[in-house]
């Protein structure tokens, strides 16, 4: 196991700059995600690590050793790529114990850890096999077992999984979890998926542009988004966003003058534009044209997913999205949409988060006492 | 099967068949001269009437036929394997590492594929009279031991290997010569195997750099054996034909042994 530090790090592509000044650390035994668009800089950053890709500037230490001119295979880290790139050549077993022949190990120890590792993954009965003969999540298999048997201090994902189709998918990264559980190996994880991201993560990076958005739980990335890019990025359907204004009192001010959060208040100077971004779970509907503290909607197409409804329509010229439970009663007539001033998110015109004065702290609430000790995540 | 589909089959097949004729002919004529007798050489007919073996007893009479052959073997493998580790090593750099001048490098090989041999020739002879090489296969092999041609092809091929599978072994720790070895090398066969056999056959043919470099038979190759009978009193048809059935029977065989190989390797590198 191995701690990660990137102090600074630039990486330039000619002049084209990919990844930007990044600072990160991470903590021994942690599974660290990367999120973000693609082009955003995050697999030249796993790579940086291998030490695949050169650092035009800055350090990267690993254990506290600086490995900026240190050799992939000498430090310790094992990657799994995203198409796999096992050896076409090799059998299973071949592929898996490829390291373990190249750093010298006897045979008949080679034999033993392949067949721990093969045990560990269910790929007993498939030793002998090419990986032309495999399944895509055969290989994915392959793939991780050749990076667990050297044992080594870190583990580097690119997209391990976005080669597998939606149920394998889903098998893996439960398998993932799983063997990070059980090996506690440090990992870092690249992926532009977000359900990915969230469910493995113990932290949670977000990058945009070759720098980093926000770092934090998948918990603290989610409900508290350090700016829009984030908000917009993470959630599905993305969060709503709908422009406001700022009156005398610090209230923010909705498109035809309603105020819907008068108990919000925002220390910014009269006049000043915000978006006020609204997740579309945290919206609830109201019957009737117009309620005191909701806003008018005019719904468009209604999509049930099965577990959930999507009633997609505008508020005032704007694209809104609302996720409803399924057994939701979906009004005929005219309706509008509520929210707690809990779940308000509030954005400045270059995109950072800004927060209402004596923000409300939102809290769980649950009704009664539920008949298990509950662990309500953070928030904050 | 449509009527129009068929004539068109039964079109191509005619054409092949037509065109395979042309190329089997001048082969099965050679075959056929060399078992005549002189008095019957410039007499039609398919089939000699009266075979005979005199032709191949004169040309082993004549010169040393057996260690002709044999130097030519040793000179066409030596200069295979030549190109073949030369074309590797040169590929795999090109490949492998970006550095200064190596997009010049390249097109300088290229270019040196265009160099006709009448225009190195002479350097060449004067260097290897100096090196003390005249009259020696290895005269004939060292000239001959990187050649852009397969230089450019194994280029191709390892460009088109995927760049993630080099890498993931970067991350097992191997070193470049091992990658090239152990993992690189081992999925160019189909490349390699057309490498190797046109390099073998364009060496076995060499004609005319033999022909500066080499003075006493017992050194000499086969194709300037065959010349032997090409005199100024007019050609020994029949101890000739019987000679060239000789030179070409190796490549004959390997392309009856080698003859799907040959041709999957051609589909697969793109040379056709």
């Amino acid at each position: 196991m191995a701690s990660i530090d990137i102090t600074n790090v630039h990486k330039l592509y000619g002049r084209t700059p990919a990844v930007r000044g990044l600072d990160l650390s991470v903590e021994d035994g942690s599974f660290l995600v990367i999120l973000g668009p693609s082009g955003c800089g995050k697999s030249t950053l796993l790579r940086m690590i291998a030490g695949l890709e050169d650092i035009t500037a800055g350090e990267i230490a690993i254990d506290g050793r600086v490995v900026n001119d240190v050799e992939p295979g000498r430090r310790g880290c094992a990657m799994v790529f995203q198409n796999y790139a096992l050896y076409p050549h090799m059998t299973v077993a071949e592929n898996i114990g490829y390291a373990l022949k190249v750093a010298g190990v006897a045979k008949a120890e080679r034999r033993e850890r392949i067949g721990r590792v093969a045990a560990m993954l269910g790929l007993g009965d498939l030793l002998d096999r090419k990986p032309s003969q495999l399944s895509g999540g055969q290989r994915q298999r392959v793939a991780m077992g050749r990076a667990m048997v050297r044992q080594p201090g870190i583990f580097l994902f690119d997209e391990p999984l976005s080669n597998l189709d939606a149920k394998l998918r889903i098998q893996m990264r439960l398998e993932i979890k799983r063997l990070h559980r059980e090996l506690k190996t440090t990992s870092v994880f690249v992926t532009h998926d977000q359900v990915e991201a969230m469910t493995l993560a113990d932290t949670l990076v977000v990058m945009n542009q070759g720098v980093i958005e926000q770092v934090g739980t998948p918990a603290e990335v989610f409900r508290r988004p350090k700016s829009r890019f984030v908000a917009n990025f993470l959630g599905s359907p993305p969060m709503n966003f709908l422009p406001a204004g700022i009156d005398r009192r610090g209230r923010a001010v909705l498109a035809g003058g309603r105020a819907p959060w008068p108990e919000l208040t925002f220390d910014l100077p009269a006049g000043s534009a915000i978006e006020i971004g609204l997740r579309p779970g945290d919206l609830g509907l109201v019957a009737g044209r117009e309620t005191d503290g909701a806003i008018p909607f005019q719904p468009d197409i209604l999509e049930d997913l099965g577990n959930e409804l999507h009633w997609h329509g505008t508020v005032e010229g704007n694209a809104v999205a609302v996720a409803l439970p399924a057994a939701t009663a979906i009004p005929s007539g005219p309706v509008c949409l509520k929210a707690p001033p809990s779940a308000v998110h509030a954005f400045l015109g270059d995109g950072r988060r800004v927060e209402p004065e004596a923000a409300p702290i939102p809290t769980p609430k649950p009704s009664g006492e539920a008949p298990w000790r509950a662990t309500s995540l953070s928030y904050t | 099967m449509t009527n129009k589909a068929r004539a068109g089959r039964i079109a191509a097949h005619g054409v092949m068949i037509a065109l395979s004729f042309l190329a089997i002919f001048p082969v099965y004529w050679m075959i056929q001269t060399s078992f005549r007798a002189e008095n019957e050489i410039f007499s039609g007919g398919w089939f000699p009437t009266a075979p005979t073996l005199k032709n191949y007893a004169d040309v082993l009479a004549a010169m040393p036929m057996l260690r002709i052959l044999g130097n030519t073997a040793v000179m066409a493998g030596a200069t295979t394997l030549a190109q073949v580790a030369t074309g590797l090593l040169a590929a795999w750099a090109l490949v492998r590492w970006r550095f200064p001048g190596g997009a010049l490098a390249r097109s300088l090989i290229a270019l040196s594929w265009l160099v006709p041999f009448q225009v190195v020739m002479i350097p060449n002879y004067v260097l290897a009279s100096k090196l003390g090489l005249l009259d020696t296969v290895a005269g004939l092999v060292i000239p001959n031991a990187a050649a852009a041609f397969s230089v450019l092809v194994l280029y191709n091929a390892m460009r088109g290997f995927p760049r993630e599978v080099v890498e993931a072994a970067r991350m097992d720790g191997a070193g470049d010569f091992r990658i090239l070895a152990e993992v690189v090398l081992p999925n160019l066969r189909a490349p390699l195997a057309s490498v190797s056999i046109l390099c073998f056959i364009s060496a076995w043919n060499e004609y005319f750099w033999p022909l500066l470099l080499i003075r006493r038979m017992e050194n000499s190759v086969v194709q300037i054996g065959l010349q032997f009978f090409m005199t100024q009193e007019g050609n020994d048809w029949g101890p000739l034909m019987a000679a060239a059935t000789l030179a070409s029977l190796p490549i004959l065989a390997l392309y009856l042994v080698l003859q799907r190989q040959v041709v999957d390797s051609f589909m697969k590198s793109g040379i056709r």
